[in-house]
C-alpha cells in the first residue's frame, strides 16, 4: 500500500516537473515552428506555379523543351534533396553566388518540389478528356483560354489526393534545413534533447508535426468536398 | 451578269486526308447551300467524321480546299499540297461554325448556364448581363430552362445533347455541324434530340449532319450524301437517295435499315 502511495506522488510531481519544462520550452519550439511553417509556405507558393509551368512544357509539342524538362525532373528526383541543398549551399558559391541559409533553403525546395509537382499536374492534365479540347477548339477558345478555364479546374479536381500527400511530405522535409544550421522546429527540438537529457521536446515537436499535417488534412478535404459537386 | 456565289455556306473540293498510311477521304467534294440541312450517312469508317472534322479544322487536310462562307480556309500549292490560312483568319473563318459531338463534350465542372456562357464570355468578352438573355433563350428552345444551374453529371444524355447544342448556339453561328448526335443515346432518348434539331432546320440554320437516323434522314434533310470508302458515292435529295438509290453501293448500305 504505501509502496503504491508512493509511486503515485513520484508520478504527481514527475508529472508536474515535467509539465512546467514543456510550458517552459514551448515558446522555443514555436519559434522553430514559425521558421518550419515559413519555409514551407514559400516553397509552396513558389513551387506550384514552376511545377505547373514545367507540367505545361513537358506537354508541349516541341520535342526538345519537353526533353529538356525531363531531362530536369529526372535530375531532381533522381538526386537526394540533402544532396541539392548541399550543392546550392557549397557549390554555388565557388561560382561567386552566394545565398542566405533561408534563400538556399528556400531555392532547393522550391526546385526539387517544382519537379515532384509538375509530374503530378501532368498526369492530371493528361487525365482531362481529348473532347474538352475540341470542344473549346470548336467554341472559338484560344490554347491560354481552354487550360485556364477548362482543362486546369478539372484537373484540380483530379489531383487533390496525390497534392495533398506531396504537401505533406514537404512539411516533414523542412526538417533537412538542420544542415543549414537553420533553427528549425526539428533543430531546435534536437538541441533541447541534447542540452536536457530530456525527450519531451521530441514529443512536443511531433505534436507540432501532427498539427501541422493536421490543418492540412482537414483544408485538404473541404477542397475535396467542394470539387465533389460535380462528377466527370 | 456575276455568277451568284454568296449562297455557299461550305465549299470543300477534292479533300484528301490520311493518317499515317490509312488515307480516309480520297478526293471529296461538298458544297452546303445556305438554310440547307445536309445529311451525311454510310457505314463506319467510310470517314464521315473525318469530313466534318477537317471541315472544322479539328484535323488538317493533305490536299484539296476549304472555303467558309467564300473565304478560303485552305487551298491547293502547284504541288496540290494544302496550304492553310494563318492561324488568326482560320480562327475567324471557323467561328462561324459550332460543332455538337457524339460524346456531347460538355464541361463537367460547370452547370448548365455555364457550360452556355463561357464561350461568348472568354471569346467575345461579352459580359454575363449581355449574354444571359440569349442563354435563358437558348435553353427555353432546347426545352431545358429548369435544369440551368444543374451539373452535366446530373443530366440525361438527351439533356446532355440539347445542352451541347444549346452551348453551341450560344457562340451564334451560321453553320451548325452534327457527328452523330444521337449515337450515344438510349433508343428512346434519341427523339428529343432529333425534334431539337428539327427545329433549328426550322429556323432555317445552316446543318450537316451525319447520323443513322434515316427517318430524320427523310424528314428534314434537303440533301443526303452518301459515302464509302473514303469518297462520295451518291448524293441528293433524300427521296433520291434513300428511296431510289442509284448506286449499288448505296442499295446495300440502305437495306441494312429496312425494317
Ligand atoms: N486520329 C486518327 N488516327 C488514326 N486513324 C483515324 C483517326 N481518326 C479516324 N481514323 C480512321 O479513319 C477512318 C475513318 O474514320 P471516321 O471516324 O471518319 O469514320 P466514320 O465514317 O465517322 O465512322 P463511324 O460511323 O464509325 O463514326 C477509320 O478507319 C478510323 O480508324
Ligand atoms: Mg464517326
Amino acid at each position: 500500500m504505501d509502496y503504491l502511495v508512493n509511486f503515485i506522488e513520484q508520478f504527481w510531481i514527475t508529472l508536474k516537473v515535467s509539465t512546467f519544462y514543456c510550458i517552459d520550452i514551448s515558446p522555443q519550439l514555436w519559434e522553430g515552428t514559425k521558421l518550419t511553417l515559413g519555409l514551407f509556405i514559400v516553397t509552396l507558393l513558389l513551387s506550384i506555379p514552376c511545377g505547373l509551368i514545367l507540367a505545361l512544357l513537358r506537354l508541349s509539342r516541341l520535342k526538345f523543351i519537353s526533353f529538356l524538362v525531363n531531362a530536369y525532373i529526372w535530375l531532381m528526383r533522381g538526386t537526394p534533396l540533402m544532396l541539392q541543398i548541399f550543392f546550392i549551399y557549397f557549390a554555388l558559391p565557388m561560382l561567386g553566388i552566394r545565398f542566405q541559409s533561408f534563400s538556399t533553403a528556400v531555392i532547393a525546395f522550391t526546385l526539387n518540389y517544382a519537379a515532384y509537382f509538375a509530374e503530378i499536374f501532368r498526369a492530371g492534365i493528361q487525365g482531362v478528356n481529348k473532347g474538352q479540347y475540341e470542344a473549346a477548339k470548336t467554341l472559338g477558345m484560344s490554347y491560354g483560354q481552354t487550360m485556364w478555364r477548362i482543362v486546369l479546374p478539372q484537373m484540380i479536381k483530379k489531383i487533390l489526393p496525390p497534392l495533398c500527400n506531396e504537401t505533406i511530405t514537404l512539411i516533414k522535409d523542412t526538417s533537412l534545413v538542420y544542415v543549414l544550421a537553420l533553427q528549425d522546429l526539428m533543430r531546435i527540438a534536437y538541441q533541447l534533447v541534447k542540452r536536457d537529457f530530456d525527450l519531451s521536446p521530441f514529443f512536443i515537436a511531433a505534436v507540432f508535426y501532427l498539427a501541422m499535417t493536421l490543418i492540412l488534412t482537414m483544408l485538404y478535404q473541404r477542397l475535396e468536398k467542394y470539387y465533389a459537386r460535380y462528377d466527370d | 451578269m456575276p455568277v451568284m456565289t454568296t449562297d455557299i455556306m461550305i465549299n470543300a473540293q477534292q479533300i484528301y486526308k490520311s493518317f499515317g498510311n490509312l488515307s480516309v477521304l480520297k478526293g471529296v467534294n461538298l458544297t452546303v447551300e445556305k438554310s440547307e440541312v445536309v445529311v451525311i450517312i454510310g457505314s463506319s469508317g467510310s470517314g464521315k467524321s473525318t469530313l466534318l472534322r477537317c471541315i472544322n479544322h479539328l484535323e488538317k487536310i493533305d490536299s484539296g480546299s476549304i472555303a467558309i462562307e467564300n473565304e478560303l480556309m485552305v487551298k491547293n500549292n502547284e504541288a496540290n499540297q494544302a496550304i492553310y490560312q494563318p492561324e488568326q483568319e482560320i480562327k475567324r473563318i471557323c467561328s462561324k461554325m459550332g460543332m455538337v459531338f457524339q460524346h456531347f463534350n460538355l464541361f463537367p465542372h460547370m452547370t448548365v448556364l455555364q457550360n452556355i456562357i463561357e464561350a461568348p464570355m472568354t471569346v467575345k468578352k461579352m459580359k454575363r448581363e449581355e449574354i444571359l438573355p440569349l442563354a435563358r433563350e437558348l435553353l427555353q428552345k432546347v426545352g431545358l430552362s429548369n435544369k440551368e444551374d444543374s451539373y452535366p453529371s446530373q443530366l440525361s444524355g438527351g439533356q446532355k445533347q440539347r445542352v451541347a447544342i444549346a452551348r453551341a448556339l450560344a457562340m451564334q453561328p451560321d453553320i451548325m455541324l452534327f457527328d452523330e448526335p444521337t449515337s450515344a443515346l438510349d433508343p428512346e432518348l434519341t427523339g428529343e434530340v432529333l425534334k431539337t434539331m428539327q427545329n433549328l432546320a426550322e429556323d432555317k440554320i445552316t446543318m450537316v449532319v451525319v447520323t443513322h437516323e434515316m427517318g430524320f434522314a427523310r424528314a428534314v434533310a434537303d440533301k443526303v450524301v452518301f459515302m464509302d470508302g473514303g469518297v462520295v458515292i451518291e448524293q441528293g435529295k433524300p427521296e433520291e437517295v434513300l428511296v431510289n438509290p442509284k448506286h449499288p453501293r448505296t442499295c446495300a448500305f440502305l437495306s441494312r435499315f429496312i425494317d
